[in-house]
Parts: C-alpha cells; sequence; structure tokens
C-alpha cells in the first residue's frame, strides 16, 4: 500500500483496516498524531487528507486516498505555520498532548473559512478534547492565526 | 549561551580539562552530606556543579527532578535556576535527572498533617519542619500538591546562585581579578574591560574548586525573568509535535504490548483462551500477568485488536461492586465509631442548633477518574542485571522500590527516566501500568517493550477519587450564619494509595475533610468532623485531592446557610473570614464581578471560596438559564500564592482549574457495576469542551506570606460556584454531583 | 410481492377502487412514516440549524450531536468541522459502539427542506410526494433512491447496537410502491 505522507511517498505492507494513526505510529514512526481514544471522541489524532482535518483513527489505511499532513508536515520549529506561532505566542499548550491535534484541526478550518465568527471557531474547535483546559487560549489563538494568515 | 562552539573550542577545553567527574552544583551545606547523584554519571569535560547544574563543552543542562505533568514545572524549575545563574532557559538543556534521595520533597509531608495553612503557631511550624526532615528521610522524590514551586523555590535559586558563583571563583582564579569586578551575563562572566568568559569555558576549572555556599540571592526587583510573563521551554515542542511522551518512545528492536486485566476490579483471572489471538497478524506472545493477560505485537493497533480476541475468564470483584451499595456504605459510616477527625470544633455546636430552626442537606459526590489524555503507556527494558524504566511518572523512588521488589534487583540498578507526562491529574502517583510492563519484561527478558492501554483499560483500571457523602446542619441568628456542622464521610485515599507505595497510613486521613476544616471563617458555632468508609475500590488523589469534592461540601452549605439568614454570601463570608489575604481575594472577585448588581433575568451569581493547598481562591460564576438548559457566561477567579512567578502561566493552571472543576461537576462521575467502571471512553466522560468554556477572567493577589503552587487550588470553588450560581438564576438547589443528573447544560 | 400488490390494486372496480386504494395507500404510508421518524433517520433530516442528533444512542431524549457540531448551509460542515472529519472511512462494519459511523458516501446532512425532525405524519407525507421538498424525486425515482443510498442501507443495518428502524429496506420499497400507487395519499387530504 502507497502512502504520501508530508510529501514524501512511503510504501506500507499493513491490513486494510489498520487505522492510518496506527501506521503513522508504529510503521513510520510519525509520532506527532497521538491516540487518545481511539473512536473520534478526542481529535488527538488529528492529521490532514488533502487538507482537511481528519480523525486518523478513524481514517482506514485502505480508504486513504489523498496525501497525507501531520503536524510534522505542518511547519517545523524553524519554520512555523501561522497557527503554530499563534499557539506559541499566546502560551496555549500545558500537557500538549491534545495540541497537536488541536493546531491542525485550526489550521484546515482556517483554510476552508479564513473569516470565521466566534461560533464557527467554537464548532470547529469542540471535537478536540482538552484536559487540562487551555480553551480560552485555543479560542485567542485561532482567532490571532486568522488575523496573522489574513494579513499574508 | 551559544550552544554550538567552534571545534577549536571544543577541542581546547576538553583536551585541557580532562575532568573526569567534571562539575556539578550543589546548594545548602547541609545536602552536601548527601552524595550529588550527578557525579556517578558524567561524561568526560562535563560538570556537575551542583545536583541541578551541569556544564559541559555544549553547554548547560538543567535538572528540574519535579515531574512535569503539564503544569509547566520542568520549564518553572529552569527559569528558577535560571535566574540566578545568568542564562536564557530557552539555550539550556533539561533534564530531570535520576531517581534520587537528595531530590526529595520536603513540603509535600505537610500536606498529610492537619496543620493549618493559615496558621504560623510553633505547633505548625514545627509540624512543617517534621515534614522537610520525613522528606529528606525518606527520600522522597514526588511531585505532587502543588508543592514544586513552594518547595524548589528557593532550592533552585540557591542552585542557580551557587554554580554562578563557583564560576565566578573559577573565573578570579584564572584572571586574578577581585569578586567585585566580574559580573554575569547570559552564560558569562564579564570582566572590567567588557571581555567575555563563557560558562562553558570555565566549567573544568569550576570542577576543580569547593562550591561556594555562602550566596545571597538576588532581589526580586532585579529579577530578569521571575514575575515577568515566561516563554515556557516546552512550548515550540509542543506546537509542532516534537514533544516526545512515553508513548512516542521508539527503540531498535522494541516490541508493543497492550494489557488486559479484570473490568471487576481485583477480580483475577481464572484462566484464557489465547488460541485465536496467537494467530493473529503480528502477535508475538500472549502472556499472563497479573490478574490478565498481555498481548505482545509489533503494533499497537494489532495488539489491542488481539487483546480483544483472547477470551478470558474473570473472577469475581472482592469489592462492594454497585454504585448503589457503594454509596449505601458511605451513608453507613456516619457513625461515632466510624469517625475519622474532628479537626475544627468551635464554639458549642450542639448547644447552638438546641431550639434553632435547624437547616439540614445532604450533598453527594461520585468517583471521578483522572483519565489523562496519554493512556497509561511506559517502555522498560530488563536484562541480567539492569531495569531501565521509560514514563512519566511523579514517583520516580517508589518505582525503583517497588520493581526492586518485583524482579529482586537492587534498587540501584533500576533506572527510571521520567518523560514528559501527557496529563495526570494524580494518575502518575501510581505505577500498577509500570508494574505489569516489568511482569511482562520478566517474561520476555533482553527486549525494549513498549507498553500502551487502550483508553477503555484506562478508563476501568483508573483509581478514581472517592465518592463522599456529607450531613450538614446549621442555624442562623439575627441574620448571620450562626452554626455550620459538616460531617463527611469517604474512604480514605491515603490508607489506599500509601499501601501501594509499602508505606504505613499513620492516624487520620487529612483528605476527607480537607478543603472543609481548614477554611478561614470565624462561625461562632464551627464544626467539621470526617467519617472514614472501609476500604472499597482502590482510589488515589485526584487534582486538589480531599479538597476535590470537598470544596463543594462545605461552600454549597455555606451558601444555603448564607440564604436562609437573609444574607448576602460574599458579605457574610468577609464578615466572618479572619485571614487577611483570604479576605482580599474575597473583596477582588467581588469587585471583578460587580457582585450586587442586577445580573438580568434568568441570570445568576455564585460564589465559592477555598483555601487550599495553602492557597485562598475565590471563585464567582455567572449563568444563564435558557430553555435549552444552563450556560455558564463568565468565571472570575481571585487567587493568591504569595507571589506570583509567571502571570501567563498563572492564568493558565486557574483556568485549566476552573475548566476541570466545572467540566466534572457539570457532567462526570465514575459508577460501578458488579465491580467494573461503567464509563469507558469520553462519550460518557466528556467534561467540558470548548463550546461550553465561559470567559474566564483571573486576577493574583500577593498578600499570602508563603510561596504556593498553582496547580491545584483552583479546582475545588468551582463546582459550588455553579451550583450556587444555578441556585441564583433558578431557585434549584442542587446537592449531587454531576450536576447533569438533574439539570441540563447547553 | 411489489407487482402482485400493484396488481391486486388495478383489479378492484374504479369507485371501491378509490377508496380502497386511498386505504391502502394511506396503510403503507403509515409504513414508510414509521421509517422516516425514526432517529436513525430524522438525526440526520433535521432543519435550517443544521444541527444533527444523537437520539436513541444512549445520550438521551432529545440530544444534539455532540461536540457542538453544525454542518451548516454547506451542511457538511465546511464552515466549521467537515462531517467527514470523522465519518471517513468506507472500510467500516461499524461495529465500535459510539464511534462515528461510516458509509460508502460522503457523510452529509439532507437539505433543510428534507427535515423531518419533529414532524408529523402529514407533514412528512406532503414533504415526501413533493418533488421541491423530496430532493427531485418522482416517486419511482424515490424508489431507485432508497435501493441505491449507502446512507438508507446503513441505516436499516447501523451495527454497533444502534437501534434501526422497523422493517427491511425491501419492506420500505415496496410500501413505497403502494403508496406511490395509490397516487401518495396524505391523512388530511381533503
Amino acid at each position: 500500500m502507497k502512502l504520501t505522507v508530508n510529501g514524501t511517498s512511503h510504501v506500507v505492507d499493513v491490513e486494510e483496516d489498520m487505522p492510518l494513526l496506527w501506521v503513522l505510529r508504529d510503521e513510520l514512526g510519525i509520532t506527532g498524531p497521538k491516540y487518545g481514544c481511539g473512536i473520534a471522541q478526542c481529535g488527538a489524532c488529528t492529521v490532514h487528507v488533502d487538507g482537511i482535518a481528519v480523525r486518523s483513527c478513524q481514517l482506514a489505511a485502505g480508504d486513504v486516498s489523498g496525501d497525507i499532513t501531520t503536524i510534522e508536515g505542518l511547519g517545523t520549529p524553524a519554520v512555523l505555520h501561522a497557527v503554530q506561532e499563534a499557539w506559541i505566542d499566546l502560551q496555549v499548550a500545558q500537557c500538549g498532548y491534545c495540541q497537536a491535534g488541536q493546531i491542525m484541526q485550526a489550521a484546515s478550518f482556517l483554510d476552508l473559512n479564513p473569516t470565521p465568527t466566534d461560533d464557527q471557531i467554537d464548532a470547529a474547535m469542540s471535537g478536540n478534547l482538552c484536559r487540562c483546559g487551555s480553551y480560552p487560549r485555543i479560542r485567542a489563538a485561532v482567532k490571532s492565526a486568522a488575523t496573522k494568515l489574513k494579513g499574508v | 549561551m551559544g550552544r554550538v562552539k567552534t571545534i577549536a573550542r571544543r577541542s581546547f577545553l576538553i583536551g585541557s580539562a580532562a575532568i573526569a567527574g567534571g562539575v556539578a552544583f550543589g546548594t545548602y551545606l547541609y545536602k552536601r552530606e548527601g552524595t550529588n547523584p550527578l557525579l556517578a554519571d558524567l561524561e568526560p569535560g562535563q560538570a556537575a556543579i551542583t545536583p541541578y547544574v551541569i556544564i559541559d563543552a555544549n553547554g548547560v543542562t538543567l535538572i528540574t527532578p519535579r515531574a512535569d505533568v503539564g503544569q509547566g514545572a520542568w520549564s518553572m524549575q529552569a527559569y528558577l535556576i535560571a535566574e540566578e545563574l545568568d542564562i536564557d532557559p530557552a539555550t539550556a538543556t533539561l533534564s530531570p535527572g535520576p531517581a534520587s534521595a537528595i531530590y526529595y520533597n520536603g513540603v509535600v509531608g505537610a500536606e498529610a498533617m492537619p496543620i493549618a495553612a493559615t496558621s504560623d503557631s510553633l505547633l505548625a511550624r514545627t509540624g512543617r519542619g517534621a515534614a522537610d526532615v520525613m522528606g529528606k528521610l525518606m527520600g522522597l522524590h514526588i511531585t505532587g500538591g502543588s508543592t514544586t514551586v513552594p518547595d524548589m523555590y528557593d532550592r533552585l535559586r540557591m542552585a542557580g546562585a551557587v554554580a554562578r558563583e563557583t564560576l565566578i571563583k573559577a573565573a578570579m582564579n584564572q584572571t586574578g581579578l577581585p569578586r567585585d569586578q566580574l559580573s554575569t551575563e547570559n552564560g558569562c562572566i564579564v570582566l572590567p574591560d567588557g571581555l567575555k568568559l563563557e560558562y562553558i569555558d570555565l566549567a573544568a576549572a569550576a570542577a576543580e574548586i569547593e562550591p561556594v555556599q555562602d550566596v545571597t540571592l538576588r532581589d526580586p526587583a532585579e529579577w530578569r525573568y521571575l514575575g515577568k510573563p515566561f516563554k515556557r521551554t516546552d512550548m515550540v515542542a509542543k506546537s509542532t509535535g516534537t514533544q516526545k511522551y512515553g508513548i512516542d518512545m521508539q527503540m531498535e528492536g522494541m516490541v508493543i504490548a497492550t494489557t488486559r486485566t479484570n473490568p471487576a476490579i481485583g477480580g483475577g483471572l481464572i484462566g484464557f483462551d489465547a488460541e485465536t489471538a496467537r494467530t493473529m497478524r503480528g502477535v508475538q506472545a500472549v502472556l499472563p500477568i497479573t490478574g490478565g493477560i498481555a498481548v505482545v505485537a509489533d503494533n499497537t493497533w494489532r495488539a489491542f485488536q488481539a487483546a480483544q480476541a483472547v477470551e478470558c475468564d474473570w473472577g469475581p470483584s472482592p469489592y462492594i461492586g454497585n454504585s448503589a451499595d457503594q454509596f449505601a456504605a458511605v451513608a453507613a459510616s456516619f457513625e461515632d465509631d466510624m469517625q475519622d477527625s474532628r479537626f475544627k470544633d468551635e464554639g458549642d455546636v450542639a448547644a447552638a442548633l438546641e431550639g434553632a430552626e435547624i437547616i439540614r442537606a445532604e450533598y453527594r459526590i461520585p468517583y471521578l477518574a483522572h483519565a489523562p489524555l496519554e493512556p497509561m503507556s511506559v517502555v522498560v527494558r530488563l536484562t541480567d542485571a539492569r531495569l531501565d524504566i521509560w514514563t512519566g511518572t511523579q514517583i520516580p523512588r517508589f518505582v525503583q522500590a517497588n520493581m526492586a521488589k518485583l524482579t529482586g534487583l537492587d534498587a540501584d540498578n533500576i533506572h527510571v527516566h521520567v518523560l514528559m507526562s501527557g496529563g495526570s491529574f494524580g494518575r502518575r502517583l501510581e505505577d500498577d501500568y509500570i508494574h505489569q510492563a516489568v511482569e511482562i519484561a520478566m517474561q520476555l527478558p533482553d527486549t525494549p517493550i513498549k507498553m500502551v492501554w487502550q483508553r477503555e483499560e484506562d478508563f476501568t483500571h483508573d483509581f478514581p477519587r472517592p465518592l463522599a457523602m456529607a450531613r450538614a446542619k446549621g442555624s442562623t441568628r439575627d441574620g448571620k450564619v450562626d452554626a455550620f456542622d459538616l460531617s463527611i464521610a469517604a474512604p480514605s485515599v491515603a490508607e489506599s494509595s500509601l499501601a501501594r507505595l509499602g508505606q504505613p497510613a499513620i492516624g487520620p486521613d487529612v483528605a476527607i475533610v480537607a478543603g472543609a476544616w481548614d477554611q478561614p471563617f470565624n462561625i461562632p458555632n464551627y464544626r467539621v468532623t470526617g467519617y472514614r468508609t472501609p476500604a472499597m475500590v482502590p482510589i488515589s488523589s485526584w487534582r486538589s485531592v480531599g479538597a476535590s469534592g470537598n470544596g463543594f461540601l462545605h461552600e454549597s452549605f455555606v451558601d444555603e446557610l448564607c440564604h436562609a439568614a437573609g444574607a448576602d454570601p460574599l458579605a457574610e463570608r468577609l464578615r466572618l473570614c479572619w485571614h487577611d489575604p483570604s479576605r482580599k481575594v474575597l473583596e477582588a472577585v467581588g469587585e471583578m464581578s460587580d457582585w450586587g448588581s442586577d445580573p438580568g433575568p434568568n441570570r445568576g451569581r455564585g460564589l465559592a471560596f477555598t483555601l487550599a493547598f495553602g492557597v485562598p481562591v475565590a471563585e464567582v460564576v455567572e449563568v444563564t438559564s435558557t430553555d435549552a438548559g444552563i450556560r455558564i457566561d463568565k468565571v472570575f477567579v481571585a487567587a493568591d500564592v504569595g507571589r506570583v512567578l509567571d502571570p501567563v502561566n498563572f492564568e493558565a493552571q486557574l483556568q485549566g482549574a476552573v475548566i476541570f472543576g466545572l467540566g466534572h461537576a457539570m457532567n462526570c462521575e465514575i459508577t460501578y457495576q458488579n465491580g467494573a467502571a461503567q464509563q469507558e471512553n469520553f462519550h460518557v466522560y466528556e467534561g467540558m469542551r470548548l463550546y461550553q468554556t465561559p470567559e474566564i477572567i483571573v486576577r493574583g493577589l500577593e498578600n499570602g506570606d508563603r510561596i504556593k503552587g498553582i496547580g491545584e487550588p483552583g479546582v475545588p470553588p468551582a463546582a459550588p460556584a455553579l451550583a450556587n450560581a444555578i441556585f441564583a438564576a433558578t431557585g434549584q438547589r442542587i446537592r449531587e454531583l454531576p450536576l447533569s443528573k438533574q439539570i441540563d447544560f447547553v | 410481492m411489489r407487482t402482485l400488490l400493484i396488481g391486486l390494486l388495478l383489479a378492484t372496480p374504479a369507485v371501491a377502487q378509490d377508496q380502497a386504494s386511498r386505504a391502502v395507500g394511506l396503510a403503507a404510508w403509515e409504513d414508510i412514516f414509521a421509517v422516516a421518524s425514526h432517529p436513525r433517520c430524522t438525526n440526520c433530516h433535521v432543519g435550517d440549524d443544521g444541527v444533527p442528533m444523537w437520539n436513541e444512542l444512549g445520550y438521551g431524549a432529545d440530544a444534539a450531536h455532540g461536540m457542538y457540531v453544525h454542518a451548516g448551509e454547506s451542511r457538511v460542515g465546511a464552515e466549521t468541522m467537515p462531517c467527514r472529519t470523522c465519518h471517513i472511512s468506507k472500510i467500516s462494519d461499524n461495529a465500535t459502539p459510539h464511534a462515528p459511523p461510516m458509509i460508502d458516501d460522503a457523510w452529509r446532512l439532507p437539505p433543510p427542506e428534507l427535515a423531518w425532525l419533529g414532524k408529523s405524519s402529514e407533514e412528512v407525507c406532503a414533504q415526501l410526494r413533493n418533488p421541491d421538498t423530496n430532493d427531485g424525486f418522482a416517486m419511482d425515482g424515490l424508489a431507485t433512491h432508497l435501493e441505491t443510498s449507502a446512507f438508507v442501507a446503513w441505516g436499516f443495518a447501523p451495527g454497533a447496537g444502534r437501534s434501526a428502524p422497523p422493517g427491511t429496506l425491501d419492506d420500505m420499497i415496496a410500501a413505497l410502491d403502494i403508496w406511490a400507487a395509490a397516487g401518495t395519499p396524505c391523512a388530511d387530504d381533503p
């Protein structure tokens, strides 16, 4: 089976029904996407497929059709994506375990909807759980990133 | 300080220094009685000037021995050292260091003593001193109880100052200049002519001399970092997917395991059939472990699938297995012979209630799971004479001791490598998951094994926050609260969790009444009694421990009595409060929330106050009662930790604590059926999501006389402030958590 | 069966046939409505607000889809969180309770004019026979749609212990044929 992740193609030999999350983490060693619940309740595993945020614990490897981007491919410590920059500026993370998923969700959302209302931000980000309670800073960071992205 | 050094300089340093052992900087003289644990493992060219600072050709490594489970503890510890050492913490490498007695916690023991945080009596001071001695004697290398800052505030700044002064001494030796002509700046000693000597170039010389011990800490007015907004050292990694947690560890030859133990807690395994599982792709072994089975595979998902395919014959749980029976056992504990404590008994409650119109209430709170978002995970590798453990843990030395017992190895041969935890909330004060992984390793030696729990396993094998009930009686007089008699019954966390750490639990369990018995109010007749319910399912500490539920029990009833007296809940608390820092947080939250103004139709404000972990916190919650249910609009928080070291993280911790408190109060409980927890994943244990999150406005005050931690104290007042707000908006008094059993939330 | 029933209807005398036809048609409609009003259908056949429901899934009565999901004007959540963020795989036996159900089609809400949630039998009846409010279908097209829709197929076999509407897809199509042959009567027709 062939997958393109962060611009690199990989050939993997896995079951059709293995969730993409475990292909990324265990077969390809890409650990930015996290396992939190396995049933799309928490969003920690969020990646992009052709730019759309997807819960990688729900996407079977055999159903992947499109380029995959993980948090590692969104931006790096040296070259940050605007959403990551906003996350750092606003000091969002606490334990940080959910944040890769939060950031991937936010990046895809702002790509689809660059001028969101506050209520749309709430709706876009409420599928991602944060047990530490970083939500107020997530809200602020999404708004800040939206402004930043508009300026580009 | 630049970590990229020229080849020439590196060669010079290593070539000329030859400091086998290097430099480690120590702090107080008496601590040098203990061996600096860093000296044993130093590489050539490294200097460990104290147990907290290593310097080598590559730069400065700061040892941050308190675990980081999300509160930014590593970053905070680095800043404390860096402030005195004069380096930019962003340029340092951080390491949690080895498990060592020298990293004992001198503060946490006091939380287990019935010493009011507001007391500065001789007895209180003696007790706190005893906690320090006890922590030191026991080598209590433990993180918890919001103690990192109070315990490490002086110690780490001292470590930084000692390292700095020792480097200066080395520079004095090298240059012949006197102390008063040398200063430090960003990893360098600055000479009078402006020339700079880098710390890394002085490390070798510093290693050769006795660390300077008589150092003076800087005046806070001179601080460069502390007291101002930090950039947390972990923020870039956590925003780019590069932060490694235990679950992310990868090693050559590593296999992946998952376990399934009896969902009926403590029920044990009678037998199992792994025929199907063993034939599944990638499965390498199905092994018995205590109470269940482990599957070893080449991929986490394959391990999960195979674990589900093992047919297990489970035994029955030995504990009271159903929620109704558990609450019945708690209800049956309000008996004289089960009384655990009565630390608060002022005035004469019986006499005051005699003939008065008695207000009575009964409250109940449920078991709660920790459910950190990173499920329990650990990597272990056992060879003949050595066990390595990589995981997020708050108790590295207990892990050493417990795994020594399990494997028969010397504790010295057990190496605990502490990693960043994806949350904890107290869960990583337990080592059950490590025990399981080591059991697997004993059957599969010489192989690195990563064990990861499925979320369902994590929920159903937590050691939850205990359930509790309270029976309250009170009366009012002349429009004032006159008598307050609160009885709380719960199983003992200390009894349950200390036994797992191999420690005795002596005397009453303060946690049964923490956050209730020690509140700074002069109610004329004021009594708080704890009753101990005999042990049921094993339980443990949960963010803010006893106060997490007792805040609700105490503050709901204070609110009820205020209303019964016809008194304003804020004015009455202020009238009764004798502790100045506590009064000030109450006044602050009153001002912030415009308390007393008309909140508008269908709206209400609720106030609650809890002093826990030495931190007075007052919260006002504003709600609107809509057709679809209660909407939480705003929360105002005022808290006093004595000194706010990082205003950004201070705000973040309080916002997080409020969300943690509100979310669980809204809709979370763990219930049991036949000994098994019935909540297996987040769809039935949701807490708060972003759309429900109110605006949370935080103010930090600095009137307290001792510096305190802020990870936990914001939790206890959130639930009662919400329940009191619901009462204010709707007239409905809810005395049981979660509130969703009786009211809907938008 | 389908042919037989239609044949029987056609074989009766004209006037009686009208009445009988209407009665049989209305009876068939009730069978259709029993399906259309089932939460497996009405959870998605919702109105303008675009909020799907989680009724009869163990979350209590009148439960909105969790996570503040709003499908928006796009009806696929493009403005906020796309449906496909979670409902993404074709390869799924839908065996995990409380995990998002999956089908071999893009998960989405029907247009708002097809909203059935909370509506009476008469209202849904009027909607379903009108191409303006049934997604543009004539009756035979509607039957074909039911036969081929991945949504409808999933609705009858939702997996993981989720409740399913009464009867089978074949029953539903048969009832639709009868109702159509009877002139798509609704109970409140004059």
